[in-house]
């Protein structure tokens, strides 16, 4: 429960925090930092404009897309206390259950016959496909080293060891926050900011969502960046108690979301034919952390 | 159990003698009827045998047969209750797919003569405990499997591709009648019972391999698939879903069995099965998700399923091999799990499959786009289907894939670091196919269904017939039962291991849903997430209600002149993909360059398409030198009728003069 509330309200600043730091960066002032929710909640009052190709998989993508996200939020935990749910092998369900909304979302873009949303759908799906390999065989090796095969366990018990786990921790930092990115569509794997159609990813494929349905698609996109913000956090705050471990929390997401403002406004966007080979990249970074957990258990002799 | 076989047999020959006279309106339905009687006799026989009481009849045999022993135990009745099932929607779907063929008489009783064969003989392979009464049901097996898939034999290419199919069904023939004869001159008994006493004496490692090559070649693993995306496209769709949904895990079945007999060598049998059923189900994903025809895409997807499965039976060999219990329950037990679950999607893909082409009359999805609103059931049905196969909940496939992806963790508590580490590659494997999988999937279903049409079609599409949808509603009412009562179907799987031959684990009696909660609660989660959707979509209907709502053009990115050949096809979609993948996946084009004088260029065509890898590199070049040598021996096969009676006269002096010599005796 305590987790669930956390991500929530993460999820209301963070991407207030990118846009302002973005903003901030530049030279501007730049809006307020709850201007995102603002954004939401006029595009819920708004109407809807449907394209003539689509079908009723159009309509219900964007639902399916949010309530897999927010299935997704569920499990995370938050240090010592449990998500709502909390079962061995809940981080297979996670990724499967955020692949079905993203399964959704590829076939909504291809339901509007565009060739643009065509070409973000494609990217989209194969860039996913790379990531998982990563987030598997980080978890497969935080479930070698800790014995456990649940999020919950998993993480308290990553700190009952030596300090050797906060260096795999930093590297597990990196590859969730790298996934967090290509979930996202975010620099350094695509730029939301971009103005042409060929060169985007996740934003032309919600280019004929309105009204309502795009206000649950961006929602979905902020819960998703305070879920693997709380992922990363879980990383460190094990054995903490609350009252150290709670201003954590806020800390490193607000350290993550000013990170990612700064990448976005001082480098540019990785070539897109070589996007794939990079989040590859992000599995082998993954068996470093693997062959880490074997050092930390001795089984190398 | 003698009365209800006989029963079958009687109604099998009765159905068989009276579809030679029968009009041709009735042939269908009474194959039908005979292959549904067949399933529910054998069916009562299975369901008593999944619940524990194994079920034996002795056909006495004479001197060279030996005694016949038949026997449904857990491990048969659980295929030919997925036999019966496939076959029985099969064959209802068959009634309407081949309404279109009713003018030929001879064509329709052939086929359905043949199919009622194919069912009742894929379930006697189930029963046979009988080496040689075993191959003669194989055989049965796949000669009528082989004329079923040249239906329209009219086409040359339907026949290549039954005469590979009948080729590489005889080398596989030709393995597993090596192991069979092994086992008789170890133990001089056909029956299977004597594997106990081979494995118990001998090295348990050669002869399961040749049994894994015997078998493989009809599950379709790699490098031995190279079948399945020939015979898949080439057959009627109801016999391609019934294949690809059953016959593909006959194989598993025959690889099953000798694993009950098996008594040592567990650990490096199940790393040898995993590593290839990873390299499997990644090679059989990614040739599915660059091919272009949507039933190749669909045999290919199988050979990835295999894989799948493979996985899970590699889990469970290591489970034996370290004495761990638990991994013994969730390999085997996922496993058994996905046959079920793939033979269930696969058969409601095709099926639905079949109905886009019965209306469109091309299996080339780049041709197709918008099928949604002219058939939304069958787009409906194939959407279900896609999503359970990429294994994603609330579907099926999920509890499957949870069960395997369980077992892979529990792997990683072993304390051999080699293990571990395949273990680990597994997992990243069996993720990246998920992925894949979805790419695949979703490529396939935006391009036949989503958009509009990329070519106009003779005939305006329609839905199919009600016929043609009920068994595919069948399919996915028992697919919904797996996803959201796993219990059910995981007891009846932690009983049937209990009687699986390995005795060692029956002790603790610790079944599959004892596990963990979460296996057990999976179906409860997958709740959880159908009542988020619907919460979700109560309050957006709620608040879009009385909002301006307009219907629009696509948004062209402010190009005025779209078409629809601009769409993305699928090609393009799996076009990044297939280039990464380059090493793995062969591209062929075929196209004329432009010369160098060409000012005015004409009109010219660029044709390509993706090889099989294995065929291309390896079968290809072995049959090529295959044919060159067999070219030195042509002078033999000279056409002249004088020469083959020399030939003969030749052998049966030889014979004689061997004999009397007392070298032959």
């Amino acid at each position: 429960m305590l987790s669930l509330i956390l991500i929530l309200i993460a999820a209301a600043f963070f991407t207030g925090v990118i846009v302002r730091v973005k903003s901030m960066a530049s030279g501007r002032k730049g809006p307020g930092i709850l201007q995102p929710l603002f954004d939401v909640f006029r595009l819920f009052k708004k109407g809807v404009v449907y394209s003539e190709t689509t079908s009723f998989v159009f309509q219900i993508a964007p639902t399916i897309y949010f309530s897999s996200v927010v299935m997704a939020m569920l499990v995370v935990p938050f240090g010592q206390s449990k998500g709502i749910l909390s079962f061995d092998g809940d981080f297979i369900f996670f990724a499967y259950i955020l692949a079905l909304g993203k399964f959704f979302s590829i076939i909504s873009a291809m339901d509007t016959g565009s060739s643009f949303e065509g070409m973000g759908a494609s990217r989209e799906a194969l860039y996913s496909m790379f990531a998982e390999p990563a987030f598997f065989i980080l978890m497969g090796s935080l479930a070698l080293l800790t014995g456990h095969t649940n999020f919950q366990e998993m993480f308290s018990a990553l700190h009952i060891g030596s300090y050797i786990s906060y260096a795999l921790a930093i590297l597990g930092t990196f590859v969730l926050m790298m996934i967090a990115m290509v979930e996202n569509s975010r620099m350094p794997i695509d730029d939301p900011k971009t103005h042409l159609e060929l060169t985007m990813v996740h934003e032309v494929m919600i280019l004929d969502n309105s009204g309502f349905d795009l206000g649950l698609i961006l929602t979905a996109g902020y819960l998703k960046f305070a879920i693997y913000g709380a992922l990363v956090v879980n990383l460190f705050i094990g054995v903490f108690p609350l009252q150290y471990s709670i201003p954590m929390f806020f800390v490193i997401q607000f350290v993550l979301a000013s990170g990612v403002g700064f990448i976005e406004s001082f480098m540019a966007r990785f070539r897109m034919s070589h996007n794939a080979q990079f989040i590859f990249v992000l599995t082998s970074v993954s068996l470093l952390i693997f062959f880490g957990a074997l050092l930390i258990l001795g089984k190398f002799v | 159990m003698a009365g209800l076989l006989n029963l079958s047999w009687c109604a099998t020959i009765v159905a068989i003698i009276t579809l030679c006279f029968v009009s041709t309106r009735f042939k269908s339905y009474l194959a039908a009827s005979a292959v549904i009687v067949n399933a529910v006799l054998t069916s009562l026989l299975a369901i008593g045998a999944l619940n524990g009481e194994i079920k034996e009849l002795i056909f006495q045999g004479n001197i060279f047969w030996g005694d016949i022993l038949v026997r449904i135990d857990g491990l048969s009745a659980w295929f030919i209750l997925i036999v019966n099932l496939t076959s029985v929607t099969g064959v209802i779907y068959g009634i309407g797919y081949l309404k279109p063929y009713v003018n030929s008489a001879q064509k329709l009783a052939f086929h359905w003569i043949l199919f009622v064969i194919f069912h009742l003989s894929m379930v006697w392979v189930c029963m046979l405990q009988h080496s040689l009464a075993f191959l003669v049901a194989w055989e049965v097996m796949s000669l009528s499997s082989m004329l079923l898939v040249i239906f329209d034999h009219d086409k040359p290419k339907t026949i290549k591709a039954g005469i590979n199919y009948l080729v590489q069904m005889h080398i596989s023939v030709t393995f597993l009648t090596i192991g069979f004869i092994w086992v008789y001159f170890q133990t001089g008994s056909f029956s299977f019972d004597a594997f106990q006493t081979y494995f118990g004496a001998n090295s348990n490692v050669w002869l399961f391999l040749i049994f894994f090559v015997g078998f493989g070649i009809k599950a379709g693993f790699i490098p031995l698939h190279s079948w399945l995306p020939h015979a898949h496209p080439a057959a009627p769709s109801h016999v391609s879903g019934v294949m690809s949904g059953v016959i593909v895990k006959l194989g598993i079945y025959g690889i099953f069995r000798i694993i009950s007999f098996l008594k040592a060598d567990f650990l490096l049998l199940g790393e040898i099965v995993i590593t290839i059923s990873v390299l499997t189900g990644v090679y059989g994903i990614l040739n599915a998700a660059v091919h272009r025809d949507f039933k190749r895409m669909l045999a290919y997807c199988t050979i990835e399923n295999i894989g799948i499965i493979g996985i899970g039976i590699g889990l469970g060999l290591m489970g034996i091999g370290n004495n761990s219990a638990v991994l013994y329950y969730l390999g085997f037990g996922g496993a058994l799990l996905h046959v079920l679950n793939h033979s269930l999607f696969k058969s409601l893909l095709f099926y639905s499959a079949g109905s886009v082409y019965q209306q469109t009359h091309t299996r080339d999805m780049n041709k197709l786009g918008g099928l949604i609103r002219q058939m939304p059931k069958t787009a409906v049905l194939f959407l279900i289907g896609a999503i359970a196969i990429g294994g994603l909940p609330p579907f099926n496939g999920f509890v499957s894939e949870f069960i395997l992806y369980s077992g892979l963790l529990e792997g990683l508590k072993f304390s051999n670091i080699s293990q571990i580490s395949l273990l680990v590659v597994t997992l990243g494997g069996l993720s990246i196919i998920g992925g894949i999988s979805v790419l695949t999937f979703t490529k396939t279903f935006g391009t036949i269904f989503l958009g509009t049409e990329r070519k106009k079609l003779t005939h305006q599409p329609v839905e199919v017939s009600s016929m043609m949808l009920i068994p595919q509603y069948l399919i996915v009412l028992v697919m919904l039962s797996v996803a959201f009562l796993p219990q059910f179907y995981l007891n009846l799987i932690s009983k049937l291991l209990d009687t699986f031959g390995k005795t060692q684990f029956v002790a603790g009696s610790f079944g599959l849903s004892a596990y963990s909660e979460s296996i057990t609660n999976i179906n409860l989660y997958s709740i959880l997430f159908v009542a988020i959707v619907a919460a979700s979509w109560g309050v957006r209907a709620l608040v879009v209600k009385g909002k301006s709502m307009k219907i629009e053009p696509t948004w062209g990115c402010a190009y005025v002149a779209p078409n629809s050949r601009m769409q993305y096809t699928g090609k393009s979609f799996s076009k990044s993909l297939g280039k990464i993948f380059s090493f793995l996946l062969v591209e062929e084009k075929k196209y004329k360059e432009l010369e160098a004088g060409e000012i005015f260029p004409e009109s010219r065509k660029y044709v390509s398409h993706y090889q099989d890898f294995f065929e291309y590199r390896f079968i290809n070049y072995i049959t090529h030198h295959l044919v060159y040598a067999a070219n030195y021996f042509k002078f033999i096969q000279n056409g002249r009728v004088q020469s083959y009676v020399w030939y003969g006269i030749i052998f049966m002096v030889a014979i004689f003069t061997l004999t009397v010599l007392n070298v032959l005796k």
